[in-house]
């Protein structure tokens, strides 16, 4: 900031400098680059300003990193008062600590992706801007389904941005060769009935597994909701797993896997879902759950044909969403958050969302998008991407309370017990419920 | 017979050797040989020992998937930052340790030894709120500060300066130099095999480090190399193990290659912390 | 370090003794050498520890500093209340212990072995050490790709060799193995090299005299070389225990303390309870834990250290 404000003013001492040297520059790329804010008043402009810089935070990778950063891009070059300094901080949680500990240094960015379970404890600790006044009613072009996790104590803090749900990935060639329906099951029971049928054993060795999924949160959420549950009560004080629903998931997942259909993929958190993805781009396992987001790379590295389902149903069909949503920092000043406001507002919107929905398999956050000429005709040629936003019907907003990242973990810990036959379901929650509401009351 | 047992011996005893080796050095081979490899060929199993083709291609995508350029030089410029400060603080402290006697000398000196023990990952999260007070978090001299004073290099350079003979010292205090200029001129320059050898195990030690840029970087424009390259993990549709042995190659293969040639000054930089 | 007793004193005021007024400047010279020393070990050593033990007192979190409140010794009855902290401790001394026991033994094992002149014995001494100058970064990226459960390099010989691939990282009783692996392979290189320094530096005319008394190598190695090597022996095994203490690295990169808790170690704990779940009280009082035992380390070094400095 202080840097950029010096080679500012350097510019504008130099008036004639203004166009061909501070236009080059990277920073001030804007021929109307002139002096500004309370320390400069030599200059005569007073409806322009200086550019606004905005520090804007994400959190995702590879080609989807790649694409956030190439939006950044366009929206600096389309917008000459604001320039956006984007920067990648790892996963959803490392960002989370990330934005956790520059806050209290003060090095906080002005927007952020913020993981949707994550939205309540962020706001909560007042870290986070209301943006009610900002949205004034313009929250309404967003898909209903999309702002569940958007909203703490009746106020708007979060708008959808890189939005998904579980689906159920689909190798259809080896649907077809196993004899079984291409468009995949429809239920648990189907499920099981389809990994028994695509597992094929050499010797002792299992070459082929049906059915793979990390055993995280996420999917254990969806099959407590295919099962009638919630996993915290209403007044969202109490545990709500200890019932048939909370147990159920379990219990299935640990019949397949005794089963040997079901192959539950080494590794911690997100290197658990690397391995899931891999083994089902290497065909090594017919069907394996995991977010809308993966479509388009596994898309593009499937050497098979890839098809996605709704999440199979236990007593109804149901998935929470996920992703991240995009906040505002409550310590930026007024300016910085005008301009967030405006670059938040722009990363999610319509003309924005579907290319970023087509480039990633992320779904597209506003209604006009859904039904827009051009998202249908990607339908069309790619019912694939339509299936997340149809399952939208029947999700979900994930569960959320202050302390939900340190409560989630405790949840996976004593049901990954159980998967590894460390504790029978029964023990397995009834832990993960007692531990849970230790955290619950603090 | 005596003769055949001795060569017999001496040939197990070579297998043995080339064994242990192998069982360090390999990995690093290892690391080379996935970095050339293509993304199928990794996922194979079992592997292939030697890459079907050479793919220059794993280093291009990894030098591009961040601001390469940028970590190097941060690395450098922490990592010499460090050394530089290091030096200017620990050679008065040493030579005021070595060569007065002052009450309170003991005592000075027993704490620096303290924080000698104390490694940084114990105290991160305090001298982390510490730096956010001052302002500090994220920038490169939140890297170098707390580091600025090395307890091991006042240690070494105490003694390399007590080594002195007493007569140089009175010999350039009779020509009337001052203290300042002795330590500077005379002390220092008899001391650079301490030097050299505290140089480099200061330099590949903040060179490495992950921890600290970790807690205290949150832009490209500050982060280390480390920093970058564990970034590299991050990927849709499982881990581009070519990729990422792509870039620590970036990060290891200096180190090697400077141990290659100055194997004993390294080695005994590190190992002379036990004396 | 003994050699400080020995060492001459020069004292700095000795040579302007004719002048009959007490230079001052002279006098403070020693104070003003060492201050920027003592500034930066105050400012990022023993502040911090001050601070941290402050802050251990309190309910507070990085997300708003400003909002502290005083719990006394609330937060270390809670930590130790809390199952799982004491499986992190228990984990920290389970991989302390091993790490460091095994990796001793180990190379003092090589060190008997390779310290000789021979150059072939050089070439191992340097390939041994190698991966200690290498960052943990990378040793832990290259041991988790290694220790890949189906495509790793490990799993494969295995294979080879007929036996039964590994679990490795996956596992909760075969990840706290691997993670001891890595760390041994890393560090034993260093130990190696330091016991063969040390062996060097024993006089070989105590060596020659037990020759001269046809001793057998085992009398020599127990009466001889082990009691010499014991100021060594003690300096590794307080140098590894600390760093063992403090792993974080490979626990960040290889495991992230899984699975189910069964990696989850001291600073690991401390990390996660501070910068991901927003409990600086525990991650504070944890950290102050973690420090009595440096410090109890520390003190026993240092008390071991002056007999040594009094008994030569």
């Amino acid at each position: 900031m202080k840097k950029l404000q010096v080679s500012m003013l350097a510019c504008v001492l130099s008036v004639t400098a203004v166009l061909a040297g501070c236009g080059s520059s990277k920073e001030a790329a804007g021929t109307n680059t002139q002096s500004g804010g309370s320390t400069a008043p030599q200059g005569q402009t007073a409806s322009a300003g200086k550019p606004v810089e905005i520090d804007f935070w994400y959190a995702l990778g590879g080609k989807n990193g790649e694409y956030i950063e190439k939006m950044v891009k366009d929206f600096n070059a389309s917008h000459k008062d604001i320039v956006v300094k984007p920067a990648y901080q790892g996963s959803y949680y490392e960002n989370h600590s990330k934005v956790l500990a520059s806050v209290s240094a003060g090095n906080q960015p002005d927007v952020t992706m913020v993981e949707v379970g994550s939205i309540g404890a962020f706001a909560d600790a007042k870290v986070l801007e209301d943006l009610g006044p900002y949205a004034n009613g313009a929250e309404k072009k967003y898909i209903p389904g999309l702002l569940g996790n958007s909203y703490w104590k009746d106020k708007l803090y979060a708008i959808p941005f890189n939005r998904s749900t579980p689906l159920l990935y689909l190798n259809r060639d080896m649907l077809k060769a196993a004899g079984l329906d291409p468009n995949g099951p429809k239920t648990w029971e189907e499920l099981r009935q389809f990994s028994q049928a695509m597992t094929k054993k050499e010797g002792d060795k299992t070459a082929t597994y049906g059915f793979s999924t990390p055993i995280d949160i996420w999917f254990y959420e969806a099959l407590v909701f295919q099962s009638g549950g919630k996993i915290l009560t209403d007044d969202n004080k109490e545990l709500a797993i200890n019932t048939e629903a909370g147990k159920a998931p379990l219990e299935f997942w640990t019949g397949m896997l005794k089963e040997g259909v079901m192959k539950a993929p080494p590794g911690e958190k997100y290197n658990a879902w690397d391995v899931a993805k891999q083994d089902f781009l290497n065909q090594q396992v017919g069907m394996i759950f995991t977010s809308t987001g993966d479509l388009r790379s596994l898309k593009e590295n499937a050497k098979f044909d890839l098809g996605t389902a709704f999440l199979p149903a236990n007593k109804n069909f149901g998935a929470p969403t996920g992703g991240a949503n995009l906040v505002m920092l409550a310590k930026s000043s007024d300016e910085e958050k005008k301009a967030s406001w405006e670059f938040m507002q722009w990363m999610t919107d319509t003309k924005q969302t579907i290319p970023f929905s087509l480039e990633s398999g992320y779904m597209p956050v506003t209604t006009e998008a859904v039904e827009s000429e051009d998202m249908k005709k990607a339908y069309e040629k790619e019912p694939n991407f339509q299936v997340a936003v149809k399952q939208l019907e029947y999700a979900s907003p994930r569960p959320m309370v202050p302390g939900y990242k340190e409560l989630q973990e405790v949840i996976m810990t004593e049901i990954q017990r159980a998967v590894l036959g460390q504790a029978s379901v029964d023990e397995a929650i009834q832990k993960a419920t007692e531990k849970g509401q230790k955290l619950l009351k603090k | 017979m005596l003769q055949v047992g001795r060569t017999a011996w001496k040939t197990v005893e070579w297998v043995l050797l080339a064994a242990v080796g192998l069982v360090f050095v390999f990995p690093f081979l290892w690391m080379f040989l996935t970095a050339f490899k293509t993304m199928p060929e990794v996922y194979q199993f079992p592997p292939t020992w030697w890459p079907e083709s050479w793919q220059f291609e794993n280093f291009r995508i990894a030098w591009s998937s961040g601001p390469f350029v940028t970590y190097v030089m941060n690395s450098i410029l922490v990592a010499g930052g460090i050394l530089i400060l290091q030096f200017l603080i620990a050679v008065p402290a040493a030579y005021a340790f070595a060569r007065y006697r002052f009450p309170g000398r003991n005592l000075l000196f027993g704490l620096s030894l303290i924080a000698l023990m104390i490694p940084s990952q114990v105290i991160f999260l305090p001298v982390y709120v510490e730096m956010s007070h001052w302002g500090l978090v994220n920038t490169l001299w939140s890297l170098i500060l707390p580091f600025g004073a090395s307890a091991f290099g006042i240690f070494l350079l105490r003694q390399a300066f007590m080594q002195v003979p007493d007569e140089v010292i009175e010999a350039a205090r009779l020509d009337s130099a001052s203290e300042w200029k002795i330590m500077w001129t005379i002390m220092v320059p008899m001391a650079k095999p301490v030097l050299v050898t505290f140089g480099l195990f200061s330099f590949i030690y903040h060179w490495n480090d992950y921890f600290w840029p970790l807690i205290m970087t949150n832009s490209d424009s500050v982060r280390t190399l480390p920093i970058g390259i564990s970034m590299l993990k991050a990927a849709e549709g499982g881990k581009q193990w070519n990729v990422i042995m792509a870039g620590n190659m970036i990060l290891v293969l200096p180190i090697l290659v400077v141990f290659f040639f100055a194997q004993r000054h390294i080695i005994s930089a590190f190992v002379y912390q036990s004396k | 370090m003994h050699k400080a007793v020995a060492a001459p004193e020069l004292s700095g005021t000795s040579n302007q003794a004719a002048e009959v007024p007490i230079d001052w400047m002279e006098r403070l010279r020693p104070y003003l050498y060492v201050a920027p020393a003592m500034l930066f070990f105050a400012l990022f050593f023993f502040f911090p520890i001050g601070y941290v033990i402050y802050l251990s007192f309190f309910d507070w979190s990085l997300l708003n500093l400003e909002e502290m409140e005083w719990v006394g010794l609330g937060n270390f009855t809670a930590l130790m209340a809390e199952e799982d902290f004491w499986q992190v401790l228990g984990n920290t001394l389970i991989y302390t212990v091993v790490t460091v026991g095994l990796g001793i033994l180990l190379s003092f094992m090589l060190a008997l072995w390779l310290n000789r002149k021979a150059k072939v014995y050089g070439i191992v001494q340097a390939a041994v050490f190698s991966p200690h100058i290498v960052s943990l970064v990378s040793i832990a990226m290259l041991w988790m790709w290694l220790m890949d459960p189906q495509y790793g390099l490990l799993n494969a010989i295995l294979e080879m060799v007929g036996l039964p691939g590994y679990s490795w990282l996956s596992d909760t009783k075969s990840a706290m193995v691997s993670l001891i692996l890595v760390s041994i392979w890393k560090g034993v290189g260093y130990n190696t090299l330091v016991f063969i320094a040390g062996m060097q530096s024993i006089p070989k005319d105590i060596y020659e005299a037990a020759d001269l008394d046809h001793s057998p190598w085992w009398r020599t190695l127990t009466r001889i070389t082990i009691p010499m090597l014991s100021p060594t022996m003690f300096f590794l095994l307080v140098i590894n225990t600390v760093s063992s203490f403090q792993v974080f690295d490979t626990i960040y990169i290889m495991t992230q303390g899984g699975p189910v808790n069964s990696t989850n170690m001291l600073v690991f704990y401390i990390y996660e309870q501070g910068m991901d779940f927003y409990n600086g009280g525990a991650a504070s009082a944890a950290s102050v834990i973690l420090l009595a035992m440096v410090g109890f380390l520390t003190w026993l070094h240092f008390r071991l250290m002056e007999k040594r400095v009094h008994y030569r």
